[in-house]
């Protein structure tokens, strides 16, 4: 008796000093999370002599905006925040829009054609033409310097079809029965009852698609060449990557005269960059999880 | 419209076995086809007219002729010899599988061990929290990942505070290769720890929690009970994400490895992709870059089946088909 006794006692502080060492971990962790954007912050705001010298960590030394200014007199952000913004929203309604479509037409269980179109689709998920054969398609179709070029491709994902037609077999199929016998058309079941059914999904898949875009930055590469055309992450990617090449004069000879911090001007940019994505993300954060969720349960 | 549907519900019962009606329930059903028409286009002109394209990895692509007009090469394999004849590419399929092992090391187990011990934190809101925080950096694009390490690593940035702080000297790391694999790795694992480990977590939040009771009535600590329960729940997940994975083995980053390629480092870095955007999106040679791209999903393929095989052998109920 005494011998199990001191068997959970020695379990129950072996838990406690296990449980204090994860929660110091997971802390460091966090750190590690979110340190390297309170960097970036940090030295975008600080001035040339802290940033030389490494004094800058958690907060701005020396505050400035000088940065800022530099970056969007030589570059129109705002310009590329509206192509962006402009891309993201027409592939995101496509992609809601045909995506569900698709998918609730599979899911009707008398359609004749059910079986042979979902192999068609499956079969995308697997198997690719590669770059260079859709390159030559975005060619031949004349999309080369088009958004277009960015927005169709990305427009419908077999993926995103399976996941919705799983989402919509959980809907009771009396109900699809009911709303037929009282009149109502297909198309009509799908917007009426369908979709207001399934508002998480779409939420879901609709920020998936916005974050997507945003971030692409390779098939801008490949298909537009007009600097007026480019999404932000061309930008980003023209100031840090090719800096002493473009085109800014002035920040230039500032940076010359140890005025003005190279690094942080391209952090500045960085900022520009992910800012809305972190803005927007602590309020979409729950419906992220849970569209992931959805599709390792049923995927 | 109501008409029509309910005959197309009865007629469909109906023409369930004689195949002359199949053309007439579909005429039927034509609402239906009318709502999928627009997405199945764009799947086949976007997808499928890119595998057709494949075929020019055979043929002298001319792009006035297109792809079936162009002449068949002879030898027909001519591509593949010249890209095997070529000096680097033994260089650059070792660089393929080198970078792709080394990301499969290192970001396969991280989310599996994240998973496990964040299902230890007490405490549902400081679990949360954690997680939360852990999905960030997945939502930063691959511009800005490189962006920072191209910050952190010159002599000025983070990278150098920290060797500094540690008493190493401070050294240009963007420079060469030398700090390629680790910073590639590394921002790889930071990227998916959190993220990745989402699956695994929703695995073990199903776990039966008499399961726990009745270790703890038995006496199991906290390692034993990591071992006996958490862990073959989460198995099935495992091997899935594992085969999943050696599916993109030679499908690395590119794009990533792209930003990161510099002048004092290109030669040393190129992989497959990067050869294929080289030699086809900016030396214009579509076929002979398509034919490299095709060997390597074919690759990738058999690595896929190999892997699923092998599971199927030892553990028939966790392979994939």
């Amino acid at each position: 008796m005494d011998k199990t006794k001191k068997r959970k006692n020695k379990i129950y502080i072996g838990n406690k000093a296990f449980d204090v060492v994860l929660i110091i971990f997971m802390l460091l962790m966090c750190v590690i999370f979110l340190y390297p954007f309170l960097n970036v912050l940090s030295v975008s705001f600080s001035s040339n002599s802290m940033i030389t010298t490494g004094q800058v960590t958690f907060f701005p030394r020396e505050f400035n905006l000088e940065s800022y200014k530099v970056l969007f007199d030589a570059e129109n952000i705002l310009r590329a925040y509206g192509n962006t913004i402009v891309i993201a929203a027409a592939t995101t309604i496509l992609n809601l829009v045909l995506n569900s479509l698709v998918a609730y037409v599979l899911m009707v269980p008398e359609f004749c054609l059910k079986k042979p179109l979902s192999i068609i689709i499956l079969i995308t998920m697997f198997f690719t033409g590669g770059t260079v054969p859709t390159y030559l398609l975005i060619q031949n179709l004349g999309l080369l310097n088009s958004w277009w070029a960015l927005i169709l491709p990305n427009a419908v994902s077999a993926y995103n079809i399976f996941l919705y037609k799983a989402f919509f077999k959980g809907i009771s199929p009396e109900i699809r029965e009911a709303a037929k016998i009282d009149g109502a058309g297909e198309l009509t079941i799908l917007t009426r009852i369908y979709a207001p059914l399934s508002k998480a999904l779409y939420a879901t898949f609709g920020l998936f698609s916005v974050v997507g875009v945003w971030n692409n930055y390779y098939e801008a590469l490949l298909y537009i060449k007009d600097a007026d055309k480019q999404p932000i992450q061309m930008i980003l990617r023209k100031i840090v990557f090719s800096f002493t090449t473009t085109s800014m004069g002035d920040a230039q000879a500032m940076i010359g005269h140890g005025k003005l911090n190279q690094l942080s001007v391209q952090y500045a940019c960085i900022i520009a960059a992910i800012l809305p994505i972190l803005c927007i993300y602590p309020f979409v954060q729950k419906y992220f999880a849970q569209g992931m969720q959805v599709g390792a349960v049923k995927g | 419209m109501g008409k029509k549907s309910k005959k197309a519900a009865s007629s469909s019962v109906i023409a369930a076995s004689p195949k002359t009606s199949f053309w007439k329930t579909l005429c039927k059903q034509r609402t239906l086809l009318l709502m999928l028409l627009p997405g199945l286009l764009l799947l086949i002109i976007f997808k499928y007219v890119p595998m057709y394209g494949i075929l020019i990895s055979f043929k002298n692509y001319k792009s006035s002729k297109g792809v079936w007009g162009s002449a068949w090469l002879d030898p027909l394999f001519k591509n593949f010899i010249t890209f095997f004849k070529n000096v680097n590419c033994w260089n650059i399929i070792w660089n393929t599988v080198k970078v792709g092992v080394m990301t499969m090391l290192f970001t396969f187990p991280a989310p599996i061990i994240f998973a496990l011990l964040l299902n230890e934190v007490r405490g549902k809101y400081m679990k949360k929290s954690i997680q939360t925080i852990s999905y960030i950096p997945h939502f930063i694009s691959i511009v800005v990942i490189c962006s920072m390490l191209n910050g952190f690593g010159s002599t000025t940035g983070l990278f150098n505070d920290i060797r500094e702080f540690f008493g190493m000297a401070r050294v240009d790391m963007n420079n060469g290769s030398t700090y390629f694999m680790l910073e590639y790795v590394g921002s790889a694992v930071w990227q998916t720890i959190g993220w990745g480990s989402i699956v695994y977590l929703s695995a073990l939040t199903n776990i039966d929690t008499s399961l726990y009771d009745v270790a703890n009535i038995d006496g199991a600590n906290r390692w034993q009970k990591v071992k006996n329960i958490a862990w073959p729940a989460i198995v099935p997940t495992t091997t899935v994400m594992l085969i999943m994975n050696v599916g993109q083995i030679l499908n690395a980053d590119f794009t990533k490895i792209l930003l990161m390629q510099n002048d004092t480092n290109r030669s040393q870095l190129d992989v497959i992709a990067t050869f294929v955007y080289q030699k086809g999106i900016v030396e214009g040679k579509f076929s002979y870059s398509t034919a490299v791209n095709l060997f390597s999903s074919i690759v990738c393929c058999i690595l896929v089946f190999g892997t699923n095989m092998i599971i199927r052998k030892t553990n028939p109920e966790n392979s994939l088909w």
